[in-house]
């Protein structure tokens, strides 16, 4: 029984992430390249040269 | 948008980042060298002078939690700061209450330390802080949590940056761990029971343990790596696809790994296994950031020959792979037979602690020093002599540990003609001698590194103000409604 819980857990929990996966991926390439850059445009270019 | 322009501008809140780097730094070089005094014990025992607070059982304890909770959790705060402002383009949610954190923070590790040089101890490994503690750990982590998610559910622009989903899961499964694992009965103020027994209170405590490895000393990090490494090299994730597809398939076989460390233990056999094959599973999460990462800087070489940052970032990614190859292989039934209870284990820890969390938070650190005070680094040539320390000690304590780690498991089970164990446990130990002598030396010459990078990080930022940054003009095409 406590096999049976334990497996029908990591199942469930592998199904929901697969769908969270498939759902983040299957995203505009668009995007996906804007999030991607994310870290390289997020301070004001302005307010770095005054810096 | 124009009733945005004519407000006041708002700006990052960066005060708080640099105070908590200067903190873990501090940190790391307290803790670092109480590691090296107990490295010291392990080659003088005389050296605690009968002093019980100068005791290996004291002074251990207050090594790891020094490094975990000090250094590793101040530089966690303080990236996740940086990065979840920016990647939101908004300022931090709640500025005051990340400035309590910050020092609240630093109150409860010395404090805590201190409980533990005083001998208050629950004896469960990184865990060991008692309940007084515990509460508070769990308070302000909530604290971490509101800053944290508040800022996010601010944000400006509709994505959520793939380091965010990493720091997110270090804040959620940490409260979770440390909540359920520290579930017990106080007596006094300074004792408390566990609530779990036998077999319940060891899978439970290394289900905390090894997710806490997982989800702090992992997680936490790649969150750092995913945020920093793109920013530094000046070119995006090679694969964002690939580093959602990584989180998820880690966030899922982590949490099942804990059981290898009580292999041959009184627990049920296919928890061993499940633990031992979850455990291999996650070889593939693992490599996939390491993939990852090293194609991003692939095309920025140039830039290693010139930036101490970078360079201790690749290396981190170097010793990330190894350290996430070894733990999986050291989680096979038929090779923990060999290294359980040796000092192989300490070895793979170090390959990660040395080698993945500190070379990627001083990578890290150099980035952010300079920057977050508008100047250059103090002094290009000491980072790089850092750099090489930093290498020689972490190569030489792993080196060292690997093979006192082999011997011990390979004497321990050499048996005689007779079928008796061939070596006694005090012969064994007393060979270790040369290779304490080298794991000492190591930590010396690591921390040797780590004293000159605090130097040359006050010379950086000595009498200097905090850059003021405000965030960019955001997309509309993908900027919130």
């Amino acid at each position: 029984m406590t096999a049976f819980i334990f497996l029908g857990d990591m199942l469930v929990m592998f199904f929901m992430i697969v769908v969270v996966v498939w759902v983040s991926v299957y995203e505009s390439d668009e995007r996906i390249d804007y999030t991607a850059s994310i870290p390289l445009q997020d301070e004001s270019e302005e307010s770095l040269s005054h810096g | 948008m124009s009733s945005e322009m004519t407000t006041q501008p708002q700006y990052y809140h960066d005060e708080i980042v640099k105070r908590l780097v200067q903190f873990s730094v501090a940190w790391a070089v307290l803790a670092m060298a109480a590691g090296v005094f107990v490295a010291a014990e392990l080659l003088w025992p005389t050296l605690d002078m009968g002093q019980p607070w100068l005791s290996f059982g004291r002074l251990r304890p207050l090594h790891t939690n020094g490094i975990i909770f000090g250094f590793g959790v101040s530089a966690l705060m303080a990236t996740a700061f940086y990065s979840v402002q920016r990647t939101s383009h908004v300022p931090l949610f709640a500025p005051k209450l990340a400035w309590f954190l910050c020092y609240a923070w630093q109150l409860l590790v010395l404090s805590g330390g201190l409980s533990l040089l005083a001998g208050m101890n629950t004896t469960k490994e990184y865990a060991e802080l008692e309940w007084p503690f515990d509460i508070a750990i769990a308070l302000l982590w909530v604290s971490f949590g509101i800053v944290f998610f508040g800022t996010i559910s601010r944000r400006k622009i509709r994505p959520i940056y793939i380091s965010n989903w990493f720091y997110g899961a270090l804040i959620i499964v940490i409260a979770m761990l440390h909540i359920v694992n520290n579930l017990e009965l106080p007596v006094t103020w300074t004792k408390s029971y566990s609530l779990y027994a036998g077999a319940q209170d060891a899978i439970v405590q290394w289900w905390y343990g090894h997710n806490a490895v997982g989800f702090l000393l992992t997680g936490g990090f790649l969150g750092m790596l995913y945020y920093f490494l793109p920013k530094h090299a000046g070119r995006p994730i090679w694969s964002y696809k690939l580093s959602v597809v990584a989180f998820w398939a880690f966030t899922y076989s982590y949490i099942w790994a804990g059981p290898h460390h009580l292999h041959y233990n009184a627990i049920p056999e296919w928890v061993q296994s499940l633990g031992m094959v979850m455990s291999l599973v996650l070889l593939a999460p693992s490599w996939a950031t390491l993939i990852n990462g090293v194609m991003t800087v692939s095309s920025a070489w140039e830039k290693l020959k010139t930036d101490p940052a970078l360079k201790f970032i690749v290396l981190s990614l170097a010793f990330y792979g190894l350290a996430t190859f070894e733990g999986p292989m050291m989680a096979i039934r038929s090779v923990n037979v060999v290294s359980h209870f040796t000092d192989w284990t300490i070895g793979h820890v170090h390959s990660g602690a040395l080698g993945w969390n500190a070379m990627i938070t001083y990578g890290t650190f150099y980035y952010l020093m300079p920057r977050l005070v508008g100047t250059e680094l103090y002094s290009k040539r000491l980072a790089n002599v850092h750099f090489w320390l930093a290498l020689a000690g972490t190569m030489l304590y792993i080196i060292a540990m690997w093979a006192a780690g082999v011997s011990q498991g390979l004497l321990w089970l050499s048996l005689d003609e007779t079928g008796e164990l061939a070596f006694g446990f005090r012969d064994i130990m007393s060979s270790m001698a040369p290779y304490y002598g080298l794991r000492l030396l190591a930590g010396l010459i690591f921390l040797g590194g780590t004293l000159l990078m605090a130097y040359n990080f006050y010379m950086t930022t000595r009498s200097r103000k905090t850059v003021k940054v405000e965030p960019p003009v955001v997309d509309p095409a993908f900027g919130v409604v």
